[in-house]
């Protein structure tokens, strides 16, 4: 390793905690269908890195979010690719999630010892899904409003408490400023956060687990 | 004090807390300001541009300290006399459309259909148009628009 | 379980034999949404205006809720959008559960049919 490297391995000792994590073995007859969970995960952090330069753009207000949305694809230099990759990564995450499900299911490697890690999966595509519906409301546009007042009736259509459940993700009676925020603060916050966490589980089952052998 | 009644209290005592911090949250996380709906009543127009017979829609405009709406109702008229419809479907709340020749209101999101009464024909929708109340003076036509707070 | 794979034919490590492969298929995904980007720039939608009807269409991911929702009528909304998703939900997560027993395994299989030519086939309708 250079220079550079073992002064920090010297500093952090990075090198000897991870040395079994590197070294370990392998299954030696996996194929290149083992490795749609690895792109759905690469889709996750160029959502991340994506999303975090939009959010230097983007204004989450009943006035200025459409405004900083065409600022962001129209003014803005390269932010129209920066939007798109976000917006393609979002589709990719969720499809190639979708592939890797199946695969695992396929493989039988849902089966014990790795049961939970099949929830924490499928936990991690329902908040993907759950930012697709957030994220879609943040352009403030007219697809944006009405698709939010389809999907946020729909849980008002739950007899007796819907209602309430409703106003209550709306943070109001109407789509309005304040589901604006909530969406905004829920997109960009709360499930970054647990899909973050969930991954972080998934992955850390599999380094304790072992990849699971084929068929 | 044992470590079994220890852990009783314990549990009970976590329970207690999360219980609590759950209300609490809720109470946070809830809207404060939905209150019951009130009808505001708005000008629409005047009374000469009442459809003879048919159903017309009328944009109209409210505007109050806290928020401005754009919107639209559709006025009948008939032999049973003026009715005014609001353009939300009952189903999950899209804007519905006049077809004037199928003579029915079409809600284009999951094809909720409405007859000229605004009776369901066909399609999801739970409930008929709401009938928004109106009143004509001095040849000017009111209507009531139904708003939280 | 580890060990008995290194007694297989040849002895793949994490590193660097799997990682290598794991930063190429990472530069082909990444290749992959480019190209996508590039073809299909994002687009802005109008400006939000409630006197005009408006159509809305959900992310491809939510078509098949947005189609079943308009199966169910009158006061069995609920039934669309909250019970089916629901139990939908339900089965995903409870696969390793259900793959349990004799015929476990079918169940299962039974299970995740259910599942995906619900979302696939609700998909393919609501394009339609």
């Amino acid at each position: 390793m250079g220079k550079v490297f073992d002064w920090l391995d010297r500093q952090f000792h990075l090198i000897s905690p991870h040395k079994r994590f590197f070294q370990r073995s392998v299954p030696p007859d996996l194929n290149y269908t083992y490795c749609f969970g690895g792109i759905a995960f690469t889709y996750f952090l160029i959502l991340v890195f994506s999303g975090l330069l939009l959010s230097i753009y983007y204004v989450p207000s009943e006035n200025d979010a459409y405004k900083s949305v065409m600022i962001i694809t129209n003014e803005v230099p390269l932010g129209w690719v920066i939007r798109g990759m976000h917006k393609w990564s979002a589709s990719f995450f969720i499809i190639f999630i979708i592939i890797h499900a199946i695969r695992v299911f396929v493989s039988k490697a849902y089966r014990p010892p790795r049961e939970l890690n099949w929830i924490v999966g499928s936990l991690t595509l329902i908040t993907a899904m759950a930012s697709g519906f957030t994220g879609y409301l943040l352009p403030w546009d007219q697809k944006a409003y009405w698709a939010t007042e389809v999907g946020t009736s729909m849980v008002g259509t739950i007899p007796f408490i819907g209602k309430y459940l409703m106003y209550a993700i709306r943070g109001g009676a109407e789509v309005n400023a304040a589901t604006l925020i909530r969406f905004y603060s829920m997109h960009v916050l709360y499930l970054p956060l647990i899909t973050g966490i969930l991954l972080w589980f998934h992955f850390h089952m599999i380094k304790r687990q072992g990849i699971s052998a084929k068929l | 004090m044992d470590r079994r009644d220890f852990l009783k209290r314990f549990i009970k005592a976590f329970f207690f807390a999360l219980s609590l911090s759950i209300i609490s949250i809720i109470s946070y996380i809830y809207p404060t300001k939905i209150k019951q709906k009130k009808t505001f009543y708005i000008y629409l127009t005047e009374e000469e541009n009442l459809p003879k017979i048919g159903i017309r829609r009328f944009e109209y405009i409210f505007k109050n300290e806290e928020k401005t709406i754009n919107s639209f109702v559709f006025l009948k008229k008939d032999d049973k006399g003026l009715a005014v419809f609001s353009p939300f479907c009952t189903h999950l709340g899209c804007l519905v459309k006049w077809n004037n020749i199928q003579k029915e209101f079409i809600c284009a999101c999951h094809g909720g259909r409405f007859d000229v009464e605004g009776k369901v024909i066909a399609g999801p929708p739970p409930m008929p148009l709401e009938r928004l109340p109106f009143d004509i003076k001095d040849g000017k036509v009111y209507i009531g628009i139904k708003l939280y707070g | 379980m580890m060990d008995t794979f290194n007694k297989d034919k040849r002895v793949k490590k994490f590193y660097p034999d799997y990682l290598s492969e794991i930063i190429f298929t990472m530069l082909i995904a990444f290749e992959l949404l480019i190209i996508f980007v590039l073809l299909y720039p994002p687009v802005v939608g109008r400006q939000i205006d409630l006197t005009k009807p408006f159509q809305p269409i959900p992310e491809w991911y939510f078509l098949w809720l947005f189609k079943l929702v308009g199966y169910f009528h009158g006061s069995f909304a609920f039934i669309g959008t909250v019970i089916i998703p629901l139990i939908f939900v339900l089965l995903l997560l409870f696969i390793p559960f259900i793959d349990h027993g004799r015929y476990g395994r079918i169940k299962a299989i039974i299970a995740g049919m259910i599942i995906l030519i619900g979302f696939i086939g609700l998909t393919i309708f609501s394009i339609l």
